[in-house]
C-alpha cells in the first residue's frame, strides 16, 4: 500500500487526543479542493489527500490546536527557506475556526510513492538505490544547511520513494533554525528527535554542538538500515532509553555489502555515524561531494 | 610534513649548521633561551642561510611565572595583573611590541601569544578570543599562528579537545602552533588516549584548512603525519622535545651538567647511553643499530667503526646533530600518497622497531626511559583509534591537505 507525502510519524500521540474533524465540514471550508480523502489522523494532525485546480495532487494537513503554533510556523518556514526540490513544496497555509478552537492548515505538494520504511520492510536496497538515496537526501539536507536549518528527524519514516525512484525528505516539524532561538528548553535533559537515529549531541540537548552534522548521523543510520534492514541501535531494545544509550556506547558494526568490496559505501556510512560531530564530514556539502564522487565512479545514475 | 628546529639552550651553532646542511628550514626562536640582544643577531644568522625562516614563540604561557630571562625581553609586561591586563591596554601593548619584534627580526608568520590551558574553560577561551581578535585587527596581511598551549590533563580529556575544536572553527588566523604537556611528564608518552587526542586535535585543525605546527616533539610524533601536521618541531635537550610548562617559570632548574650523551637508533626509535652500546658491541648487535645510510647522518658513525663504543665516545654536539639529522630525514620520508599508505608506513616503522628492540632487550641493551618498547603499543593503539575516527576524513582529504 502506498503512502503520501505529508504522512507523519506519531511522535506526540500521547500528548493529546486525536483531532476529530468532520470531513463534510472540512470540504465546505475548502471548496476548491476535490476528492478530499482522509489519509491519517494522529495526535498532532489529520492528513488528507485532495486535488487542487492549479496545484494538482496535494496533501492537506490540519494541525491540532494543542500543537505549538510557533513550531508549525517554523516547519513551514524551514521548507520555504530550504526551497529544495527533494522536499515537497508548501503550496498554501492558513487558519480555520473549528469546534475545538483555531486550527492551522497547510497544503503541500503530494508525492505518490512508498515510505522508505515500507520499502526496506520488503528487503534491503541495492547499490544503485542506496547511493541514490544517499545523494537525494544529502541534496535536501545541503539545501537546508545553506539556510542554517537542521532537520533533526531523518529516518526511514520521513523519506518517500516516489514512483520514479526518487527519494524525498519529509517532515521538518522539529527542524532547528540555527539563526532563531531554540524552542526546546535549554535545561531539558533530552532534546527532540527519534531514539536510535538522533546523534548524541542532539538527544543530550547539547545545543551548541548541534549543526548540520547531526543530520549526517541520522542519515548514516538510515543508510545503514536501508542496506541491512537493521538498525543496530534499536535492534532488540526494551525502550527508547536503551536506544539512546546504544547510540552513545555502541559502534555500528562496519557495513559489509557484497556490492561494496572496496568499502566505499561502508566508508562514508561509518564517517556519517561517528559519535563525535567533529569526526563526521565538516558539512553536508562536503558529504554530498563525497557520495556523488562515488556514485559517478561507480556509474550510478542519480 | 616538515621538521622545524625548536630553539633552546646551546642551539645556535647546531641550527645554523643543520639548516646549511639541509639547504634551509625553519627555526622557532625561544626568548627563554636568548638574551634580548641575541634575538636579532641570531635571527639574522639564520636568515642568511638560504631558504631559511624564523618564527618567534613569545612563550607567554605563564605570564605570572617571572622567568628571569623572559622578563628581560621588552615585550614582556612590566607587571602582569590578570584583570588589568585583559581588560585594559595590556594585551594591545604586548601585541604591538611583539609585532614590531617579529617584523624587525624578519619573521614571515606571527605566533600569537597564548596562555597555558590547564582546562578548556570560558576564561581561557575568552582570553584566546581576545588575543586572536586583537591580533587580527593589528596585523592585517601578516599571517598569524594561534598558540594552543595545553596541559596534560586537557590533552587527555577528549571532551575538552572537542570543545576546543568546536570553538577554534571560527578563529581568525592562518594556523596553529600547538604545544602539549606530556602525560605524566614522560619523555616518551605511554598514554594512548593522550597520543590519540593529540592526533585528533591536529587532524581537526588541519581539516579546517589551517597550517598546524606541533612544537616540542620527540621522534614519537613522527605519527603526526597521520594528521597531516604541517610541521613538528624538535631540538637538542629533552626539554625541547617535550613541553614541561614549569621550565617557563622562575623556579626551573636547568641542571644541564648531569645530562648524559644519548645515541639515537632511528630504526629502533630509541636512544641509548653509550655504555649500553658496548653491550650490543660485545654481542655482535651493534651493526644493527647503525643509522641507515639513507638517513644521511655521519655524526655518530665513529661508534660503528669496529671498536668498543665507549672507547670512541660520542660528543654531545654530534649526538644532537645525529638525532636531528635522522629525524629530519625520517620526516622527509613521510610523503605518502594516501592515508592508508601512511598508516601502513607507520605500522611498518613500529614493527621494525619492535623486532630490533626485542633482540636488543634479550641482549640486555636497554634504552631506559628512552626505550621505545614502552610506548610501541601506545603508538600502535593511537594509530588504530585515529584511523577509526579520522581515517575516513583523512583518506578523502589527504591529497588536498
Amino acid at each position: 500500500m502506498g503512502v503520501e507525502a505529508g504522512e507523519t510519524h506519531d511522535r506526540d500521540a500521547h500528548r493529546s487526543p486525536a483531532l476529530n474533524i468532520d470531513d463534510a465540514w472540512l470540504s465546505q471550508q475548502f471548496p476548491e479542493l476535490g476528492s478530499l480523502k482522509r489519509l491519517v489522523t494522529g495526535g498532532q494532525k489529520s492528513v488528507y489527500t485532495a486535488t487542487h485546480p492549479s496545484d494538482g495532487e496535494v496533501v492537506l494537513k490540519i494541525i491540532h490546536p494543542s500543537e505549538d503554533p510557533e513550531r508549525v510556523r517554523r516547519e513551514i518556514l524551514a521548507v520555504q527557506k530550504a526551497a529544495c526540490p527533494r522536499v515537497p513544496r508548501i503550496l498554501g497555509e492558513g487558519k480555520l475556526q473549528s469546534n475545538v478552537g483555531e486550527v492551522l492548515w497547510v497544503r503541500e505538494q503530494r508525492i505518490s510513492g512508498e515510505s522508505l520504511r515500507v520499502v526496506i520492510q520488503k528487503g534491503p536496497l541495492g547499490k544503485d538505490e542506496l547511493l541514490r538515496l544517499a545523494v537525494h537526501l544529502l541534496e535536501a539536507l545541503a539545501d537546508a544547511e545553506k539556510v542554517h536549518i537542521v532537520h533533526r528527524d531523518v529516518k526511514p519514516e520521513n523519506v518517500i520513494r516516489d514512483l520514479g525512484g526518487r527519494f524525498w525528505l519529509l517532515d521538518f516539524g522539529i527542524a532547528r533554525h540555527l539563526d532563531l532561538t531554540s524552542l526546546t528548553g535549554s535545561h531539558a535533559p533530552f532534546g527532540v528527535g527519534t531514539a536510535g537515529y538522533a546523534p548524541p549531541e542532539q538527544f543530550r540537548n547539547r545545543k551548541r554542538d548541534i549543526d548540520a552534522r547531526a543530520d549526517l548521523f541520522a542519515l548514516g543510520v538510515t543508510l545503514y538500515e536501508s542496506a541491512t534492514c537493521k538498525n543496530p541501535f534499536r535492534d532488540g531494545i526494551r525502550d527508547n532509553l536503551q536506544a539512546l544509550h546504544n547510540v552513545e556506547r555502541v559502534a555500528l558494526p562496519p557495513l559489509q555489502l557484497p556490492f561494496d568490496s572496496a568499502g566505499e559505501i561502508a566508508g562514508f556510512v561509518t564517517a556519517f555515524t561517528q559519535k563525535r560531530h567533529n569526526h563526521r564530514p565538516l558539512s553536508i556539502a562536503e558529504a554530498l561531494d563525497w557520495v556523488r564522487d562515488i556514485a559517478m565512479r561507480q556509474g550510478v545514475v542519480i | 610534513m616538515q621538521l622545524y628546529l625548536q630553539f633552546g639552550f646551546g642551539m645556535m651553532e647546531h641550527s645554523v649548521h643543520l639548516l646549511t646542511a639541509w639547504g634551509g628550514g625553519t627555526v622557532i626562536l625561544s626568548p627563554r633561551d636568548l638574551e634580548p640582544f641575541q634575538v636579532q643577531s641570531f635571527a639574522a644568522r639564520v636568515l642568511k642561510v638560504k631558504n631559511s625562516q624564523i618564527l618567534f614563540d613569545p612563550q607567554f604561557y605563564l605570564p605570572h611565572a617571572d622567568h628571569a630571562r623572559l622578563t628581560k625581553h621588552s615585550y614582556w609586561p612590566k607587571q602582569y595583573d590578570t584583570g588589568i591586563f585583559w581588560s585594559g591596554p595590556g594585551l594591545e601593548e604586548l601585541l604591538t611590541k611583539l609585532l614590531d619584534l617579529n617584523r624587525t627580526i624578519g619573521c614571515q608568520r606571527f605566533i600569537l601569544p597564548g596562555l597555558l590551558a590547564e582546562s578548556i574553560n570560558d576564561d581561557w577561551l575568552n582570553q584566546q578570543r581576545a588575543v586572536i581578535d586583537t591580533g587580527a585587527k593589528m596585523t592585517s596581511g601578516f599571517p598569524r599562528l594561534i598558540t594552543l598551549a595545553l596541559g596534560a590533563d586537557t590533552v587527555r580529556n577528549q571532551d575538552q579537545i572537542h570543545e576546543l575544536l568546536d570553538t577554534a572553527t571560527d578563529w581568525n588566523a592562518e594556523g596553529f602552533y600547538v604545544v602539549c604537556e606530556h602525560a605524566n611528564g614522560k619523555y616518551l608518552v605511554d598514554d594512548p588516549s593522550w597520543i590519540t587526542n593529540v592526533l585528533d586535535l591536529l587532524a581537526g585543525l588541519r581539516l579546517l584548512g589551517k597550517e598546524v605546527i606541533l612544537g616540542y616533539c620527540t621522534h614519537q610524533f613522527l605519527i603526526a603525519n597521520l594528521s597531516k601536521a604541517s610541521a613538528i618541531a624538535s631540538g637538542t635537550w629533552m626539554n625541547l622535545r617535550s613541553f614541561p610548562p614549569e621550565k617557563f617559570s622562575a623556579a626551573y632548574n636547568e641542571d644541564i651538567k648531569q645530562k648524559a650523551v644519548w645515541y639515537y637508533c632511528p630504526q629502533a626509535l630509541s636512544e641509548y647511553k653509550i655504555p649500553s652500546l658496548d653491550l650490543a658491541y660485545s654481542q655482535g648487535l651493534l651493526p644493527a643499530m647503525a643509522p641507515p645510510p639513507s638517513l644521511g647522518s655521519n655524526y655518530a658513525m665513529g661508534l660503528f667503526g669496529g671498536t668498543q663504543p665507549t672507547t670512541v665516545g660520542l660528543d654531545e654536539p654530534s649526538a644532537f646533530r645525529h638525532y636531528l639529522q635522522c629525524l629530519h630525514s625520517q620526516v622527509g620520508l613521510l610523503a605518502y600518497p594516501s592515508f592508508d599508505e601512511a598508516v601502513a608506513g607507520e605500522e611498518r616503522r613500529l614493527d621494525t622497531a619492535r623486532q630490533l628492540l626485542t633482540q636488543l632487550q634479550r641482549a640486555g641493551v636497554l634504552g631506559q626511559l628512552r626505550d621505545f618498547s614502552q610506548v610501541l603499543d601506545s603508538n600502535l593503539a593511537a594509530i588504530r583509534a585515529h584511523s577509526n575516527t579520522r581515517g575516513h576524513q583523512m583518506r578523502r582529504r589527504w591529497t588536498s591537505l
